[in-house]
């Protein structure tokens, strides 16, 4: 399909530029209802995805402007590959943006992103993880396996441009998706909620997650609400990774964008600080864009256009240094091309985690909230606590219930970082962040 | 109306998914096959860039064989007969036999079932739709100085399905539309954003909004510049219908998801019969209500939709099946076994679930609150079946003192609380009913479109 879709894309009319990527993906998937199988599957799809570029002035006898639309081409489109380019064609030559370029050949880096162990035996992985887990959950008292899933994928991608860029690359990815159930003597039950994603089966130390999962199962059987107040708090771990979001939804991320920027939705400016006008009296915050990180869940060889993957500082101590940029929105700023944002990579503070965790209090400590989606645009944020920790003095009790609020710039411009650092599939960063006083809706 | 067709890549399998379903069960006590074609257009006009594009398109099957205990699956990205023909055999001969009862197919049906639209989208171009997104464009950019971006968006989602097994032969075929305004507005220091949404199955009819909305749209978007936190605290409250729905979908939607029942995650399984909530309280799921965004015709295992009623009166009558979930368990099916392609397994899931509308006037309803807040537009919310706790968080929260708005905002507002506690307080049920579309995943994962609504609600909880 590729050679007849190449001759179409250069004879086509109204095609200036192109690109093209392929996908192969493949997924296997294992289904533990309690201990028992629940459903056994896997799953094969390919598709070609064509974006085309059409040049034409905005208006009769006006500059000139681009347009760019996009199709898939399925296995079976043969016959359709002429019709589908003229409708790309068309639909590209309908819009009228300012024009923008793309990328030629590059040398893309070697990055980690495909598990040998994972690619060539998925099925004997997914039942062995599932028998591995069965067994870690017999070793934990009071805990039931309620459910779990296993996804083992593959993803073969082909891109190509028409500017010469050319690229091929694999990943893999592993889902670990189960619930542990606690239950007391009075038959109450608490759940805890797993859902792990890593490019490779290394590094997934299974029993111990088990473990400290069983013991937040069990801890939520006596957990109570947190007061009502301005608290020191601390987030760690999947709590934090969900406070700081992934590419797609993270304020800091999108905030340093350039597509953000063009479009007039970020106030921050090179040289300026990212804490909304909150003066900056804790560990400062220095952040990558890192498309390169061993094994990260956001990391590529290149981009969507073909710019290659590099780590790049974004901000450093607090103070915005570049904008991420891919090809079309560096062209509009001006600014140089740096490709996909990829993983968050933070720099660690000064100050190691049992330190955090020191105080008279009351202090609340966050392993798990319900739901935490900061708002982008404001960096306002509020979620429900699924469970942590206060401590009183010499006293620490579990809590759930209630909420943690506040905004993610200014509250980071007073926080501390851990010295620790932890690798979450795309997040690399301190352990844990203190924050000096966020509001906590309890009792 | 015009009632949309199978697409023909669908129409040349569709009969011959019955063979296939035969040649399956010479081996599997039980066996179907669903087939699916999905393609999209996405529309977006902003101050800065416009775009037209195909969104995500699809063609697949997913062949199904119960083994005597759970389902065996084999799913491919073709609707090439030889190639489903191939994931048939393959799944037969690699199926792990073991003994058991096996589902029932159903009564005999052999049916196409179609949803109506009153302006068909293939009816008009791709050019049309622009310049119905930069129309709206052109009359909301202008309407403050304060506006630094104004987005307009539409896409259409046409979905197709056969489903097949012994006794069935069912085919469907919907669009789905969602059309949105989003304004960003900043006083130079901050960047606030407000939205308004249309969303249902149907046509180019749902995406429309008043010039009379949208210029209420770009005030609330400019008084939210100057919105505050809100103390956190216990508070009489009124919800409007989109705060109301996602309360409905994550309090007591997610919970009563029979699947959840087989692992042990549902604390709703200990109170079939029981009270859960306020006498006011009714909610019900309904695949079936004309024109929602959730809506369908047959669910992805083959059962025709229908209304359940979730809570009557306060009292939980039944849960929403999926097939595994509904044998397992020894219940009656409702038809909300759901995909999210035909890659991904299916679950037991919500469609349109909302609280049933009351009795009193919604401007009643708020006037009768001396001191609360009116909580307006869900940004998102997360459920807890074990633990019955809920996280709903509006965009919008506004005070009201003496039975009267006084336009000070907060944004975002937490709702959190213990699900019967917040559903024994309900105590008043507006007369008004609205759903609002969207995407629901289980945990965070397997997105089907849904909605999620109900009336204004009068009731208490605590807010962060």
């Amino acid at each position: 399909m590729r050679d007849r879709l190449l001759q179409t894309l250069e004879k086509a009319c109204g095609v200036d530029d192109w690109r093209l990527r392929r996908v192969v993906a493949t997924s296997t998937q294992y289904y533990l209802a309690r201990r028992d199988p629940e459903n056994e599957r896997s799953a094969r799809s390919e598709y070609l995805q064509v974006e085309v570029y059409s040049d034409h002035p905005a208006h009769p006898g006006g500059e000139m402007s681009r347009g760019s639309a996009s199709v898939t081409l399925l296995p079976g489109d043969e016959a359709m590959i002429d019709e589908r380019i003229r409708e790309a064609a068309f639909m590209a030559s309908l819009t009228d943006n300012p024009p923008f370029g793309l990328p030629g050949p590059a040398v893309y880096p070697q990055v980690l992103t495909a598990d040998r162990v994972l690619e060539r035996e998925p099925a004997r992985v997914a039942r062995d993880l599932a028998d591995q887990l069965v067994a870690a959950v017999d070793r934990e008292p009071g805990i039931a396996l309620a459910s779990a899933e296993f996804f083992v994928d593959r993803h073969e991608v082909t891109f190509e441009n028409s500017r010469g860029a050319h690229g091929q690359a694999t990943f893999t990815s592993l889902l670990l998706d189960f619930v542990l159930l606690a239950r007391d003597e009075a038959g109450h039950e608490t759940e805890s909620h797993v859902e792990l994603r890593r490019r490779a089966l290394e590094g997934v130390d299974l029993e111990g997650l088990v473990r400290r999962q069983a013991q937040f199962a069990r801890d939520g059987l006596r957990a109570g609400e947190p007061d009502t107040g301005r608290y020191p708090v601390l987030i760690s771990d999947d709590a934090l990774r969900q406070l700081f979001g992934t590419e797609t939804f993270s304020p800091l991320a999108l905030r340093s964008g350039a597509r953000f920027k063009f479009q007039r939705l970020t106030p921050w400016e090179v040289g300026d600080s990212i804490y909304d006008g909150a003066e900056a009296t804790g560990d400062p915050l220095t952040v990558y864009a890192n498309a390169v990180l061993p094994w990260g869940l956001a990391s590529s060889p290149f981009d969507e256009d073909g710019l290659p993957g590099a780590r790049l500082l974004v901000i450093e101590h607090g103070i915005l240094r570049h904008f991420w940029a891919p090809q079309r929105y560096a062209e509009y700023l001006k600014v140089p091309p740096t490709g996909a944002f990829g993983n968050l990579e933070i720099l660690p503070g000064s100050m190691p985690v049992a330190d955090m965790w020191q105080g008279v209090g009351p202090l609340y400590h966050i392993v798990a909230f319900s739901s935490m989606m900061p708002d982008p645009v404001t960096g306002n944020f509020v979620g429900e606590i699924r469970l942590g920790y206060e401590r009183r003095g010499n006293e620490l009790r579990p809590v759930k219930g209630g909420s943690v609020s506040g905004n993610l710039f200014t509250d980071l411009a007073a926080a501390r970082l851990a010295q620790e650092t932890v690798m979450l599939g795309d997040y690399l960063g301190p352990q844990a962040v203190r924050f000096r006083e966020l509001t906590v809706s309890g009792k | 109306m015009s009632e949309r067709a199978l697409p023909p890549e669908l129409e040349a399998i569709r009969g011959r998914l019955p063979d296939l379903v035969a040649g399956l069960e010479r081996r599997a006590p039980y066996g179907a096959i669903l087939a699916t074609s999905s393609s999209a257009l996405q529309v977006n006009v902003n101050n800065r860039e416009q775009q037209v594009s195909e969104g995500p398109r699809s063609q697949g099957a997913v062949v199904s064989a119960w083994n005597g205990s759970f389902l065996q699956e084999r799913a491919v990205g073709s609707l090439a007969l030889d190639a489903l023909a191939t994931a048939a055999h393959t799944l037969a001969d690699e199926l792990e036999l073991r003994p058991g009862y096996a589902p029932e197919p159903g009564t005999p049906r052999d049916e196409h079932l179609a949803m109506p639209a009153e302006v068909d989208p293939a009816s008009r171009t791709v050019r049309e739709k622009l310049d119905l997104c930069r129309r709206y464009h052109e009359a909301v950019r202008g309407l403050d100085p304060r506006i630094v971006n104004a987005a307009v968006s539409y896409s259409e989602t046409a979905e197709a399905k056969v489903f097949a097994n012994r006794t069935r032969l069912l085919s469907q075929a919907v669009y789905r539309i969602r059309f949105q305004v989003v304004l960003f507005v900043s006083d130079g220091q901050k960047v606030q954003r407000d939205w308004l949404s249309r969303d249902g199955t149907g046509g180019l009819e749902i995406a429309s909004a008043s010039a009379e909305e949208l210029q209420v749209l770009a005030a609330e978007a400019v008084a939210l510049l100057q919105a505050g936190r809100i103390e956190p605290g216990f508070y009489d409250l009124v919800f409007d219908p989109t705060v109301s729905g996602v309360m409905a979908h994550e309090a007591f939607g997610h919970g009563v998801e029979t699947d959840m029942f087989v692992k042990g995650r549902a604390k709703a399984a200990e109170y079939l019969g029981k009270r859960v909530g306020s006498p006011l309280v009714n909610l019900l799921d309904d695949p079936t209500v004309p024109g929602a965004y959730g809506s369908y015709r047959f669910d992805d295992e083959g059962e025709i939709a229908s209304p359940t009623t979730i809570l009557r009166e306060g009292v939980f009558v039944r849960g929403l099946t999926d097939l595994y979930s509904a044998f397992k368990l020894g219940i009656h099916r409702t038809a909300n076994g759901r995909r999210q392609g035909y890659d991904r397994k299916a679950y037991a899931r919500m469609s349109n679930t909302f609280f049933a509308p009351g009795d009193t006037p919604v401007e009643e309803l708020l006037g009768s609150l001396e001191r609360g807040v009116y909580l307006r537009k869900t940004s998102s919310g997360m459920e807890d079946p074990k633990g019955w706790g809920v996280q709903v968080e509006a965009h919008i929260g506004e005070e009201i003192v003496n039975g009267r708005r006084t336009g000070r905002l907060f944004s975002p507002v937490g709702i959190t609380g213990y699900v019967p506690d917040i559903l024994a307080s309900v105590s008043a049920v507006g007369n008004d009913l609205a759903l609002d579309g969207g995407t629901c995943g289980k945990g965070w994962k397997e997105w089907v479109p849904v909605s999620s609504g109900g009336p204004h609600l009068r009731l208490k909880a605590r807010l962060g």
